[in-house]
């Protein structure tokens, strides 16, 4: 019994995907602390969070009265302030991609465009690399990193929003002058690190991104910025949907569509700064996670960009913990790794025609 | 300023120019609350733009457009869509929304920002597909829905805006006879039990002259004519904006005018005498036709054509060439004598030629008769557009071209190619009488 009759040529989608995921989110952040390079025993590790989770309340300190009270509390420190911080920020920043990817795909009505697509890693790789030849063996550095990056890629961002506000903004035109920009971006970065050798192989770590040096305050933004961002783009679903049908009818039936692009794209463009200020350039996550959603789920935009969040989450989580599992290497080497199988299986779950338009 | 009820679209003076080109040309008139007007003109005459101005989409240079007594441009996008609903020719979907959540995107400028859709609007969405007749597919897709009730869901999101004035571009052309009647007569029904006022771009006279109770005429921008159909329709009229000599007739059963062209002014000189070749047969509809008609015929080929539906413009342009045709009325699916009529003409044919003319469910019968000729004589079909853009019929259609091209169907590419096959196939010039060309090595 073929459920698919011949005029539902649409794979199934269900929200228990998107409630199975919710409900993974939080264990799989649980567990993940567990894994790292140094060997610290799981017991140790879950008295580490219990005692610091509830405020001391229910688990006593685990290094109180402890046989090796020194390498104790350096365990405490490993896992509170390097291992707790690294995996929220995974979440936070995977989030923040995922659903800018989301917003973006929707806005731009094109299934390739991605939180980078706006110049923003050109953009926030210019700033990087200005702050490599310049500070490089100044104390200033791990400071001025996420500043001068956040700074180049919203910079970049918000020349796109210009682009967009003006009278000649329409979507292909923003597509290309967002790909013209970063061409022009990548050339003044290549300029750049010809003078700089040493420059360029830092570079590199910083271009595949990575959430190992993530600090609770750095968690802390991440997660405000996300928080008021999602809760913004999320308002702005029903204006997606409308977006879909084009410009005309979106006009038609009382949206705004010059004044959505201008906000959608500030935002994004504010989310996907964020990430790029304390992770690098992490990519793939923001592309594949509207994707998953609007294959499994559902394609209207309310489940879209909500869904395209956890997944995000879940998706750059997941590949941190892979990533600790064979060796603390750049997290962006492990996104594609992890998710273009994935991505595939999806992909060919069902042919399916829905997205290809027709009719 | 008065105590009557306001107007429900007032246009005045409007000019709207697409860089050099003026597309509106100082157009003026008004619809009352309640009227069902069609726009009328041939291509290009300003009816889209029009719309799209009174809609907002576009600015006047000059004039200006009022919905209910105020200017378009000084309604916020969410005033408007409370006032006034769209009905395009068609919408560019790429996700398979369900049906009620689509309609339910009507509702957009009742909601606030912060609320969500309220089981009222999934309430009354469901009562508007239950109007069009698909109450039972709510849950089905966009794109799983055929053409015809795609166009009844976008009605049916267009009246979820609760909309007091609807416009509608072209809303059947992607449609066959029988959904064209049955959507203008939803229009119809609905805007009287809902009191919607309606304006309808339609190209087509008849549907028009049916359905609408005034007709507004443009012509190069200006509005050329303007009253109830009986009045406006001549044949006067037609041969000035349309260029179309026609008899215009009465319907008997409703009294409307209903008109026949009979000729359309077409400057080929038929210079050659009918030449020793059998005629060349070619198989068109909607104009595809018209070009090769002419191109065949000035280079003094015997020349029929089918099967055709009057009104069509290839029919106007084979009778006035003087071209033998199977005819069918206009509208109807190819019927059993038009078919016996077609298969005769295709028997005769020394050639045949496949214009690239759209398929959909009434003429998918010239394809189907077409095979058995095919391995007879020469075919030529001409490929482009390619027959996946102008099939309207599921895939049947490309399917029979499929066949037809494993059957000895040769592909060309437009009319030069035609003449030069022709040339090649029958190894003669007709122009040269009596004198063949050397053979093709």
């Amino acid at each position: 019994m073929d459920p698919r009759g011949p005029t539902d040529p649409a794979p199934r989608r269900s929200y228990r995907w998107l409630w199975l995921l919710v409900a993974g989110l939080p264990g799989l952040a649980f567990v993940s602390p567990l894994f790292g390079p140094t060997a610290i025993p799981a017991g140790v590790v879950l008295q580490v969070l219990g005692h610091e989770l509830t405020g001391g309340l229910l688990f006593p300190n685990p290094c109180a009265g402890a046989s090796l009270p020194d390498s104790c509390s350096t365990y405490f420190v490993i896992v509170w302030q390097i291992r707790v911080p690294a995996v929220l920020l995974a979440i936070g920043v995977g989030a923040a991609l995922g659903i800018s990817g989301g917003t973006l795909q929707g806005l731009f009505r094109n299934p390739l465009a991605d939180p980078f697509l706006l110049g923003i890693s050109s953009g926030g790789t210019l700033g990087a690399v200005i702050v490599f030849v310049f500070f490089i063996g100044s104390p200033q550095v791990t400071a001025a990193l996420p500043l001068f990056a956040f700074a180049g890629a919203l910079a970049t961002g918000l020349v796109m929003l210009a682009v967009a506000r003006s009278r000649v903004g329409s979507v292909e035109t923003l597509l290309l002058a967002g790909v013209g920009l970063s061409s022009l971006l990548s050339s003044i970065v290549a300029f750049l690190l010809i003078y700089n050798r040493q420059a360029s192989t830092q570079i590199t770590d910083w271009l595949l991104g990575s959430v190992a040096g993530g600090t609770w305050p750095e968690v802390g933004i991440t997660f405000l910025v996300l928080l008021a961002v999602s809760f913004l783009l999320l308002l702005h679903s029903r204006e997606l949907n409308l977006i879909q049908l084009g410009n005309d009818v979106a006009q038609s039936v009382g949206v705004d569509p010059s004044r959505v692009r201008v906000r959608l794209i500030l935002l994004a463009s504010l989310a996907t700064a964020t990430a790029v200020a304390f992770a690098g350039i992490i990519g793939f996550v923001g592309l594949v996670a509207p994707h998953v959603i609007r294959r499994l789920v559902a394609v209207d935009y309310r489940a879209v960009l909500a869904g395209s969040l956890v997944v995000g989450a879940v998706f750059l989580l997941a590949a941190w913990d892979i990533d600790l599992f064979f060796a603390e290497l750049p997290i962006g080497i492990f996104t594609a790794f992890v998710g273009v199988p994935f991505f595939l299986a999806i992909l060919f779950r069902r042919s399916e025609r829905s997205t290809m338009g027709g009719g | 300023m008065t105590g009557d009820e306001p107007l429900a679209l007032e246009v005045r003076d409007l000019v709207v120019r697409f860089g050099s080109r003026a597309a509106l040309v100082g157009v003026s008139f008004r619809v009352r609350a309640g009227e069902f007007v069609a726009l009328v003109g041939p291509n290009g005459s300003g009816k889209t733009t029009l719309l799209r101005t009174a809609l907002g989409f576009l600015q006047p240079s000059e004039g200006h457009a009022r919905i209910f007594g105020d200017r378009v441009e000084e309604l916020t996008p969410l005033e408007r869509a409370r006032r006034v609903a769209w009905v395009p020719q068609d919408e560019p979907m790429r996700d398979n929304v369900p049906l009620l959540d689509y309609v339910a995107y009507g509702r957009y400028a009742h909601r606030g920002m912060l609320e969500g859709e309220s089981v009222g609007d999934r309430r009354l969405a469901l009562r508007l597909l239950d109007e069009v007749g698909l109450g039972a597919r709510a849950a089905d897709g966009v794109l799983s829905v055929s053409g015809g009730e795609r166009q009844r869901a976008i009605l049916a999101r267009a009246l979820a805006q609760e909309p007091r004035l609807l416009l509608l571009d072209e809303p059947t052309t992607h449609l066959d006879i029988g959904h064209q009647l049955d959507l203008l007569g939803r229009v119809r029904a609905l805007s009287r039990s809902r009191g919607v006022t309606v304006v309808a771009a339609l190209h087509d006279l008849n549907l028009a002259a049916r359905f609408a109770g005034r007709l507004v005429v443009l012509s190069h921008g200006r509005r050329v004519a303007d009253g109830p159909p009986t009045e406006v329709l001549s044949e006067d009229l037609l041969a000035r904006v349309w260029g179309v000599s026609a008899d215009l007739e009465r319907d008997r059963r409703t009294g409307l005018p209903y008109l026949v062209p009979h000729q359309i002014t077409v400057t080929a000189p038929r210079t050659f005498p009918s030449p020793f070749v059998g005629p060349v047969h070619v198989v068109g509809g909607g104009g595809a036709a018209a070009p090769i008609l002419r191109g065949l015929s000035e280079q003094g080929y015997r020349v029929t054509a089918g099967a055709l539906h009057l009104l069509d413009s290839d029919a106007e342009v084979a009778e006035a060439l003087g071209i033998p045709s199977a005819i069918e009325s206009p509208f109807a699916p190819l019927g059993p004598e038009v078919r016996v009529q077609h298969r005769t003409l295709l028997a005769a044919a020394r050639a045949i030629v496949i214009a690239p003319f759209a398929v959909g469910p009434s003429n998918l019968a010239n394809l189907e008769d077409l095979l058995p000729y095919v391995s007879q004589v020469p075919t030529l079909l001409v490929r482009l557009p390619p027959i996946a853009e102008r099939d309207f019929t599921g895939g049947r259609a490309e399917a029979i071209v499929a066949e037809l091209r494993a059957a000895g169907a040769r592909n060309v590419d437009d009319l030069t190619g035609v003449l030069a096959a022709l040339r090649a196939e029958l190894a003669v010039s007709p122009s040269a009488a009596g004198v063949p060309p050397p053979a093709p090595a």
